[in-house]
């Protein structure tokens, strides 16, 4: 049908069309918000943008996520790698059951999360009040804010990485073991090269996740400006107190860097396929 | 050593092997050896157990008894990594994110060995299976014959007790496969290392094997040469398998087989005797036909039948010809183009029916037979 | 290749960039003490900008040049509360409503003579008004008007904002005050329905009173029910609003307490140390200076020229106390016939 009409016409019309649906669709509800983030926070002049930026609790805070995501991606990543390399390898009694667990994180209200952590960990906590007296304090540190992040990103790496374990040939690692490797060796030097694009795809999954982690953040750092407060914590803070500019100048520091972000996924990607 | 004392070493011996899954038995009571520079075919359909042979010898598992050696050492213990077996995959298993030189070396890299000395085997083994032009390519960008090398040289790098070959020719078009048979056969005589392949093709068996194996529901039927597998096959199952056969019940009647007028000699060596209930078996290729008059000394004479059917199939003729008997059975006879020239058929024509060759098979009322057991 | 090891370098370096906790901002140079303040949403500015400085240099010039920094966290009067007794480390606890201490009291965080100071504990204290837009289009005079239809208001969340139940005291105390006022009684319905009227044109509840304030700055609604200190510093940003002073309102008073729980024996002298300076001369005039109004000496009010004069000014002791007032007010007239009706 579209064929005909498309040599009647002399062009396609279909392609333009569904393109521009495409964009008029993602105008409201994706494009302009973001733009709107930009305008608003260069309106007032690049001196006090610039102003805003350099603030040192701003600084502080942009820090503070990036090191805190870190952590919670390395340790993500590598127990995502476990993880999938077990079960899918392994069959035994429960396993589907804690293949579910491991996914139920991404359901919970991350302030549901935040404040299980707090009833466990915090110092009149179900363990933590027998670490208190110890002088080990959990919540209200950067060290709270990383479980936090691990908690709620717990099953993104895992859930790239474990797809591509389940349809791995296994005749690979047979012949690498007739070949004489050991498992490790295997692990190392046949399973790992064909996991490199999940695991790339599953460590900025994670990163740009924990990086913009919000609701549980708040109740698990106390934040405290300049010591527990992460980017996302400092821009409600600088919104609550009237100082809007302040909070959209680190707004568009953490959508530029998503956008980086993905984009490096999205080009590394093929690369890593390529080969 | 001379070079006889080596043909003669025995490479690789399969000793009792015996495997159940749950309580259908997959392998029953294997036994048979590679010898040097031997290539073995395991012929079967599937579910005959061929691949869990192939398997248990690899170490890839393990049997519920038996025993596996290769060169005169008990591997039945041991993991797959300490066997020293080359595989090659049905599916080539090329390491897909490895070069083809990188494939070939691996073995080689995870044996420590110096680079210098990895670079010269990889470049050997490449010069040897012909991928010169190859080498740097990934596995995705290699045609099908190509990754079967690959996976031959990858498994001869670190001088393997014995190749082992899944299937390999499954996945490709029958054109090549024709091809490469004949260049892996040329290969393995030149390398003389000790092979095993299993298939179910048995024309590919027949052209590869120095011995073929039959198996059948976890059985060895038979094991000998292509030629006495095919021409004097010991059950039922492995004449069936092997090509096309006839048969005629009848009965042993003083040495001689006998089945209503039929009366043919047979030899000596047939382990049968007398009363006993036997199955005549012979090929399509091995039948004669004449006029009635005109048969000569060189064949046993069957009986009369007449022409029902006349077939051109390319290189040969296939005729259906009933016998002159009660059962009015129907066998199928091939005649080559000498004898079609010579001698043309038509419906209905009546025929005198000769035997070049045939065998005598005990009757037994299983589907699988063992020729050794006379009850 | 040259890509992929430039690649891989730069990846490491920022790598190994991100894998260690940044400094705190806030000094903490060798041997500087740290006092974690928790306190709830417009005290701020006050904190940050004069009070902690003033203290750090008092301190550092006696005793012997030691720094002092300050860690804090601001939010709803509430939340602060609930984050302390979830284990926040919190020093010092400034409040905005005395039940908040309480609720820390029952939890064992505070001590029961924590009030035992001449001003009863309370630092500084600040009438409630109502902000218009400018121009005041609505006609709004005093709480009564914000029942009248078409106007839009915002109102923090009594649940997590204690200035929202002080806004409530003051709106219900009100009319309470002027009908004793005008016929000698309290009447408790005409209270209870101005209530109601208010409340059906609430259309938002934000978590804290600085939180509604950014909303109102932001467009959002007709009017706004809160702290003179914030229509203060409303006007002083040259924001387009005016300030609408009801005829009768309450004072609210905010409470500080240390949290004892957290403060080691060492601690003790710099954090009480604090607290008192809260009622120093020095203090109380920066309080006064950041639009709230002094508690140790009335003439200090008197040197901010935008402090209103309130008519019939009340505070929670007209209800009995906030013993009295949550239960009667908040919860037996509010939740139960205004909000959940």
């Amino acid at each position: 049908m579209s064929e005909n009409v498309r040599h009647t016409r002399g062009f396609d019309l279909i392609k333009p069309l569904s393109i521009t649906t495409l964009l008029i669709v993602m105008m409201p509800l994706v494009l302009l918000p973001l733009a709107s983030i930009f305008i608003f926070g260069t309106s007032s002049g690049l001196a006090s943008f610039w102003r805003a930026l350099t603030a040192p609790e701003a600084i502080f805070a942009l820090q503070l996520s990036l090191v805190t995501s870190f952590w919670a991606t390395v340790f993500n990543v590598f127990f995502g790698l476990f993880a999938a390399y077990v079960l899918s390898k392994y069959n035994f009694w429960g396993r589907n059951a804690l293949i579910v667990t491991i996914s139920l994180p991404t359901a919970i209200p991350t302030a549901v999360a935040g404040f299980a952590l707090l009833l466990l960990w915090g110092p009149y906590g179900i363990l933590g009040k027998f670490l208190e007296p110890q002088g080990i304090h959990i919540m209200f540190t950067a060290a709270a804010i990383i479980l936090a992040n691990i908690f709620v990103t717990f099953p993104l790496a895992f859930g790239v990485i474990k797809p591509v374990f389940d349809t791995m040939n296994q005749s690979l690692e047979e012949a690498s073991a007739t070949m004489g490797a050991t498992r490790w060796q295997t692990f190392w030097h046949v399973t790992l090269p064909s996991l490199r694009g999940a695991i790339l795809s599953g460590a900025l999954l994670t990163f740009a996740r924990s990086v913009g982690e919000f609701g549980s953040t708040i109740l698990v750092s106390g934040n405290l400006a300049g010591r527990t407060q992460t980017a996302p914590l400092y821009i409600f803070a600088k919104f609550n107190e009237g100082q809007v500019e302040a909070a959209n100048a680190i707004a568009i520091v953490l959508a530029l860097f998503s956008f980086v972000i993905f984009s490096v996924l999205f080009f590394a990607r093929d690369w890593l396929e390529a080969e | 050593m001379t070079q006889s004392t080596e043909k003669n070493q025995i490479a690789v011996s399969v000793e009792g092997l015996s495997k159940k899954f749950g309580e259908a038995a997959v392998l029953e009571d294997i036994n048979f050896h590679v010898k040097e520079g031997e290539t073995i075919v395991l012929l079967g359909a599937s579910g005959s157990g061929k691949t869990t042979i192939l398997r248990i010898i690899a170490g890839l598992e393990k049997p519920d008894s038996g025993r596996v050696t290769l060169h005169s050492k008990d591997v039945t213990n041991l993991p797959a990594r300490e066997r020293g077996v080359g595989v090659i995959f049905q599916s080539y298993a090329l390491f897909p994110k490895m070069n083809v030189e990188h494939n070939i070396g691996y073995g080689l890299r995870l044996r420590g060995k110096p680079k210098a000395d990895i670079k010269e085997i990889v470049n050997g083994l490449i010069e040897l299976t012909g991928l010169e032009e190859h080498r740097r390519k990934s596995p995705s960008q290699l045609s099908g014959g190509q990754q079967q090398r690959v996976a031959i040289a990858r498994a001869l790098a670190y001088n393997p007790e014995v190749l082992l070959f899944d299937e390999p020719f499954g996945a490709l078009d029958a054109q090549i496969r024709t091809r490469l048979r004949r260049e892996i056969r040329a290969l393995l005589r030149e390398i003389k290392v000790p092979s095993i392949f299993i298939t179910h093709d048995q024309e590919e068996a027949l052209e590869l094997g120095d011995r073929i194996a039959v198996l059948n529901q976890g059985r060895l039927e038979q094991i000998g040469t292509p030629f006495d597998v095919y021409n004097k096959p010991a059950t039922e199952y492995v004449a069936t398998f092997l090509g096309a056969a006839n048969l005629l019940l009848g009965i042993i009647n003083e040495g001689k087989f006998e089945a209503e007028d039929i009366f043919l000699q047979i030899d000596t060596d047939a382990n049968v005797r007398d009363g006993q209930s036997v199955k005549l078996v012979f090929r399509p290729e091995d039948v004669f036909l004449r006029k009635p008059e005109n048969l000569t000394q060189n064949y046993q004479l069957l009986t009369d039948g007449f022409v029902e059917e006349v077939n051109f199939v390319g290189a040969f003729e296939r005729v259906v010809v009933r016998l002159n008997i009660s059962t009015r059975q129907p066998i199928i006879v091939t005649r080559p183009k000498t004898e079609t020239t010579a001698f043309p058929l038509e419906i209905g024509q009546k025929v005198t029916v000769g035997l070049v060759r045939f065998r005598i098979l005990p009757n037994y009322t299983l589907a699988s037979e063992r020729a050794s057991r006379v009850v | 290749m040259k890509f992929r090891f430039g690649s891989i370098f730069v990846l490491a370096v920022s790598l190994f960039s991100m894998s260690c906790l940044p400094s705190a901002p806030s000094g903490g140079g060798k041997g500087a003490r740290t006092i974690t303040v928790y306190g709830f949403s417009i005290m701020k500015e006050a904190m940050e900008k004069d009070i902690y400085p003033a203290f750090a240099a008092k301190w550092k010039a006696e005793h012997n040049g030691e720094e002092v920094n300050f860690v804090s966290s601001f939010a709803g009067s509430e939340t602060v509360t609930n984050q302390i007794l979830q284990g926040a480390p919190a020093d010092i606890a400034i409040l905005s409503i005395e039940r908040d201490v309480d609720r820390l009291i029952a939890a064992g965080h505070v001590p029961k003579d924590w009030y035992v100071t001449p001003q009863k504990g309370i630092v500084n204290k600040t009438p409630f008004v109502i902000i218009v837009r400018k121009g005041n289009p609505k006609g709004i005079t005093d709480f009564a008007d914000l029942g009248k239809d078409g106007v839009k208001l915002i109102h923090p969340d009594p649940v997590s904002s204690g200035g929202a139940q002080w806004s409530l005291l003051a709106i219900y105390g009100s009319e309470l005050k002027k009908s004793e006022a005008e016929g000698g009684k309290k009447d408790e319905t005409r209270a209870l329905n101005t209530l109601k009227a208010i409340w059906k044109n609430v259309i938002a509840t934000p978590g804290s009173a600085r939180e509604a304030r950014t909303q109102f700055e932001l467009g959002q609604g007709d009017a706004l029910v809160t702290y003179e200190l914030e229509a203060l510093l409303m006007q002083d940003a040259n924001a387009p609003v005016d300030v609408v002073i009801p005829k009768s309102t309450i004072f609210s008073e905010h409470p500080v307490a240390i949290v004892d729980r957290n403060v080691t024996a060492d601690e003790r002298p710099l954090v009480e140390a604090f607290r008192n300076f809260l009622w120093s001369e020095e203090a109380q005039k920066a309080f006064v200076k950041n639009h709230f109004r002094a508690v140790t000496n009335e003439s200090f009010n008197d040197t901010n020229a935008q402090f209103a004069k309130i008519e019939m000014p009340f505070t929670v002791e007209y209800f009995g106390g906030w013993e009295k007032a949550y239960p009667d007010v908040i919860e037996k007239v509010f939740r139960d016939q205004v909000q959940n009706k």
